[in-house]
């Protein structure tokens, strides 16, 4: 059984597949064949990813996007790092379905998901790049 | 992602295999958009096999949805695995888009209607 895990790969939307993959293989690695905490984790990260890719990366030839996850007695924590624009996620409320239906720009929609599915979201900006650690209580 | 659709009765049912994210949400968009052109608007899409969603795959529903309401029509979802249909809760798509555990419910509930 490991315990820490990564992955590097372009910051390009064909690679968000591969990030589920990985961390559903960390998580089946580590035991943790709860699906609904498989499910969350992959759900933060491609939303997290998402963001990086088309907001994080814009403007800018694509760079890449490092995943680490750690799995430790009682929670997993994902750090996922991109070398773009800052991106903090700041915690939004559901998202109104009609201002979307309706074709009003509305942002927050995978934000929230992100806090929905994790317990802990913390965001730094370092010379070393922008790091999103997310944590799951298991 | 593969998309394809067929005739149920006066419905058209489109059955989604794999993913629908960032990358292959756009297509899923287009092909919504699609049959309301040929005059489809009754719509059941079938998530039976589909195995991941994110707010990609909801907007695209979304948008979807608001087309084919303009034109008198309607959306159902059909058979959500658990981590979609929990996503389609917590975001309150079931306030607004019917959604039923079985594709079978979902075509009787049409003729019901």
């Amino acid at each position: 059984m490991k315990e820490k895990f990564q992955i590097t790969q372009s910051a390009e939307l064909t690679s968000l597949s591969t990030f589920r993959k990985f961390i559903r293989s960390a998580c089946q690695d580590n035991q943790i064949l709860d699906l609904p905490t498989q499910y969350d984790l992959q759900l933060a990260m491609d939303e997290a990813c998402t963001n990086i890719i088309t907001h994080g990366y814009a403007d800018m030839n694509p760079g890449s996007i490092i995943i680490e996850m750690e799995f430790k007695i009682d929670q997993v924590v994902m750090e996922i790092t991109d070398f773009g624009h800052p991106f903090e996620p700041v915690e939004t409320s559901a998202p109104d379905l009609e201002a979307i239906m309706q074709d009003i720009p509305t942002q927050g929609f995978g934000l929230f998901f992100i806090y929905q599915a994790m317990d802990n979201v913390d965001y730094e900006t370092t010379a070393y790049g922008n790091h999103l650690r997310l944590s799951k209580k298991i | 992602m593969k998309i394809s659709s067929q005739k149920v009765n006066d419905m058209s049912v489109i059955s989604i295999v794999g993913s629908i994210d960032g990358l292959t949400a756009p297509e899923l968009t287009e092909f919504i958009k699609s049959q309301i052109e040929t005059g489809e608007t009754n719509l059941v899409i079938d998530l039976d096999q589909v195995n991941f969603m994110s707010s990609a795959g909801l907007r695209a529903i979304l948008t979807g949805l608001k087309s084919i309401r303009d034109q008198g029509g309607e959306i159902y979802l059909a058979a959500p695995q658990p981590g979609i249909e929990k996503t389609l809760r917590i975001s309150g798509f079931n306030k607004i888009i019917k959604i039923f555990p079985t594709f079978n419910e979902a075509i009787a509930s049409y003729h019901l209607k």
